[in-house]
């Protein structure tokens, strides 16, 4: 019996993850984010330019200035024509990838201008937070809505999957927008500080990570609110696999990851990922597989693949000079881009 | 909590103080006399400062609230956010500076950086400062949570605009500061100037210099209410009182040098002296001498009329119980009212009861580890909200090494620190919060002693 166990689990080294390309920018990479088309890398750093590099060759297509005292966020257009960007001198920025050039320069309402977002589908929105304040713009600069104060800083917004209804976090709970509506259509309320917010790509679930180190699991349907406590760290790190069954989460050394099918993860022992030594600074599945990528503050970079509690294992890994900041997968699945603390930016092939 | 340097953390400097403290001057002092350094100020309240090379960002305070079953543990979210992007930069600041308004409560700022990781990580809480307005806090003191929190939690207190209040009222002011907060080191400025080295780098969280307070000089309690400096000519005088609030008043008179500030300041301490001495009882009508005796004035008579008998002309100094005010006390000199050249105040403790005050505690033996950690855990359970700092050094039964903490609230930092040698073992330990009973710490630590 033990002799067939440690044959079935016998370990299976993972393998390296292939470099395609790597290039670094000016200093800490805060954003990174794959055009919808797959052609470009856009990396912003914490200082403010930011960079297009092809997506599949170390090529720099354009420089932008981004933003003075810093870039906070950028964002695609579904188009992949146009980049918004947002930072710390209070204004969100439209660049054209044809002439390279910002077209418009816009107010977010605030100091800092943190977190864009673009709605789907045809003539796309892009909603901005900065501080309290939550605008909604057209893809030619004019603003649509500017939808009453939070009561306190916006931490994230996400557009529900294939909808158009945006939520909205801050201490204090959910709040879901409807583009048609100023005021707020319905809110999830919860006394403490939930600091991202993942929708399920059904749309069934909204996930958040809190500042008090939990997760909160709020099931739209009935609007109950679960909550898994027990990490060390807030947790800032969220991705739901593309069946929206699995719910990978950070928050500490271990990556763990929720089954949301049937009832729910309420009750439920959570899969562990463990093999980083460092804190986990982001985690996320494929858009369409089954592969889970994670990075630590220590520059490891790991691909797992989920089978159940005990079988989950890594499959690739790479070790970046610096540590992770921000990894995006490439939109046909078969690549990964990593952005690191000393601006580093390395494209990796799964195959 | 380890030393920064080690851990490649930044100090951060907590600034607090009423609107018009001096807090802004202060700051302007900081960055100009560190020119070349990068400092980030984070700043509340908008102020004119700014000097090349140094970021200034404004933030608003956003209290938030921990879900995990501590009422007081809150933190800054608004700290959080900018700390961390601040934090991600590769030039990084050699120092940070948080500037709150007038009316923040230093205990969610100073919490921030224990209670979250990313924090803890990279920033190294160095001290908190609180500039003091010595004209005009008296408005705030008595009547402002903000302000007495802010005394209580500092590490660093400037008594500032020292010039424009006198000798005596600085005194007063000092030694009600001290019996609020007996761990954080004072100091007079005009101003605010100080040298730098006495506001940044002072490691009032660091562990390592947890012991360098010494409770033993932390609460002057003084035993009298009053003094004044009298220049009395040779000859009878008299001193008259009309009844008050006591039957008794104890009183001392002690030549002195001069009629000065200076002087009065000097007779301070031997006076307390005479004030631990038994004591003289004199009736109405009696006879009171420059004797340096302890006196318990009698006044229970129709007449409250005592002689002052002075031999050689001089300037004396009148220590009372109780301010004369109270008593209507005069002191006449051939019929002619004498008044004092130079007095002061002294508010004894027990006036202020209800509010912040330091407890110190100073004990040798060796504390059962079980029985305090039962106690320091109720406690900080029970009233970590009152609790606002505390430090010390204890001495546990059985582990050769001095243990070291310090806390804010319900958080608690503690660790072994150097061996006790040859050194008698102590323990000592301050407690600085609101509503603090000194007689039941007191009692519960020494039930804790093995």
């Amino acid at each position: 019996m033990s002799r067939l166990n440690n044959l079935s689990n016998r370990i299976v080294p993972p393998s390296q993850l292939r470099e395609n390309w790597t290039a670094t920018i000016s200093d800490h990479v805060i954003d990174l984010a794959w055009s919808p088309d797959g052609k470009y890398i856009a990396a912003a750093s914490v200082l403010g330019p930011v960079t297009i590099f092809e997506g599949h060759r170390q090529a720099v297509i354009h420089a932008f200035e981004g933003h003075e005292f810093g870039t906070m966020s950028i964002a695609w257009h579904p188009d992949s024509k146009v980049l918004a960007s947002a930072g710390q001198d209070g204004k969100i920025r439209l660049w054209d990838m044809t002439s390279g050039k910002a077209t418009h320069s816009l107010d977010g309402g605030a100091a800092w201008v943190e977190h864009l977002a673009w709605s789907g589908g045809k003539n796309p929105i892009l909603a901005s937070a900065a501080g309290r304040k939550l605008k909604l713009w057209n893809d030619v600069g004019d603003l649509v809505r500017e939808f009453s104060d939070h009561q306190s800083t916006i931490s994230d917004i996400q557009w529900k999957p294939h909808a158009r209804q945006l939520a909205s976090i801050a201490y204090s709970g959910v709040t879901l927008w409807d583009p048609q509506q100023s005021e707020a259509v319905r809110r999830l309320e919860w006394q403490g500080s939930s600091l991202v917010i993942a929708w399920s790509p059904d749309g069934k679930h909204i996930a958040t990570g809190d500042q008090d180190s939990t997760v909160h699991f709020w099931i739209m349907s009935t609007g109950e609110d679960l909550q898994m406590s027990g990490y060390p760290t807030k947790v800032l790190e969220l991705s739901w696999d593309a069946t929206s069954r699995y719910l990978a989460t950070g928050g500490g050394q271990e990556v763990t990851v929720w089954d949301c099918s049937g009832r729910g993860p309420a009750g439920t022992k959570p899969i562990t990922l463990s093999g980083h030594q460092d804190f986990l600074s982001v985690v996320r599945f494929q858009h369409h597989g089954k592969l889970l990528a994670s990075g630590c503050a220590e520059g490891l970079v790991y691909v797992w693949q989920l089978r159940g509690r005990i079988s989950s294992r890594v499959v690739h890994e790479a070790a970046l000079k610096a540590g992770v900041t921000s990894l995006v997968w490439s939109p046909n699945d078969q690549f990964i881009a990593v952005g690191d603390e000393s601006g580093g930016v390395s494209v990796f092939s799964i195959s | 909590m380890n030393t920064a340097i080690l851990n490649n953390q930044v100090p951060v400097t907590v600034l607090t103080g009423f609107l018009g403290s001096g807090k802004t001057t202060l700051l302007n002092r900081i960055l100009t006399e560190n020119h070349g350094k990068r400092i980030a100020v984070i700043e509340n309240e908008f102020g004119e400062i700014g000097v090349d090379n140094d970021l200034v960002i404004g933030a608003e305070e956003e209290i938030f609230e921990m879900n995990n079953g501590c009422i007081c543990c809150t933190v800054r979210g608004d700290l959080i956010r900018i700390l961390g992007n601040l934090m991600k930069r590769r030039d990084k600041f050699d120092y940070i500076m948080v500037e709150t308004t007038g009316l923040a409560d230093p205990g969610p700022v100073a919490q921030t950086f224990f209670m979250d990781t990313e924090m803890q990580e990279k920033l190294q809480l160095d001290s908190v400062t609180t500039v003091v307005d010595a004209k005009h806090i008296w408005q705030h003191i008595d009547d402002s949570d903000e302000a007495r929190e802010q005394i209580a939690f500092a590490d660093v207190i400037l008594l500032n605009k020292i010039d424009l209040v006198t000798e005596g009222e600085l005194e007063q002011l000092e030694a009600r500061i001290r019996s609020m907060n007996g761990a954080a080191k004072i100091y007079r400025t005009k101003n605010a100037v100080l040298e730098m080295d006495k506001i940044l780098n002072v490691g009032g969280f660091d562990l390592d210099r947890a012991m360098e307070i010494d409770p033993q000089f932390m609460e002057p309690e003084y035993p009298f209410e009053w003094a004044g400096i009298y220049n009395l000519s040779a000859g009878t005088h008299q001193l008259v009182l009309q009844e008050g609030p006591d039957p008794m008043m104890k009183v001392a008179l002690v030549p002195v040098n001069e009629s000065t500030d200076e002087a009065l300041k000097d007779a301070v301490e031997p006076v307390v002296m005479v004030f631990s001495d038994d004591e003289h009882e004199l009736s109405a009508g009696g006879t009171l001498q420059p004797s340096g005796q302890l006196i318990a004035l009698n006044l229970t008579a129709d007449e409250l009329r005592f002689d002052v008998q002075i031999d050689h002309p001089s300037a004396y100094a009148l220590f009372t119980e109780h301010h004369p005010d109270e008593f209507q006390a005069q002191l006449f000199g051939n019929s002619t009212l004498v008044k004092p050249v130079v007095e002061r105040e002294f508010k004894p403790d027990h006036e202020h009861d209800d509010e912040v005050t330091s407890v110190g505690i100073t004990t040798p033996g060796d504390l059962d580890a079980d029985r305090l950690n039962d106690w320091i855990g109720n406690l900080l359970r029970t009233k970590g909200i009152d609790i606002f700092r505390m430090k010390g050094i204890l001495s546990i039964k059985g582990e050769p090494n001095r243990f070291v903490f310090q806390g804010v609230h319900m958080l608690f930092d503690g660790r072994p620190d150097r061996p006790w040698g040859s050194e008698p073992r102590y323990n000592s330990l301050i407690f600085i919060g609101r509503n603090l009973d000194r007689a039941e710490l007191t009692e519960e630590f020494e039930a804790c002693l093995a």
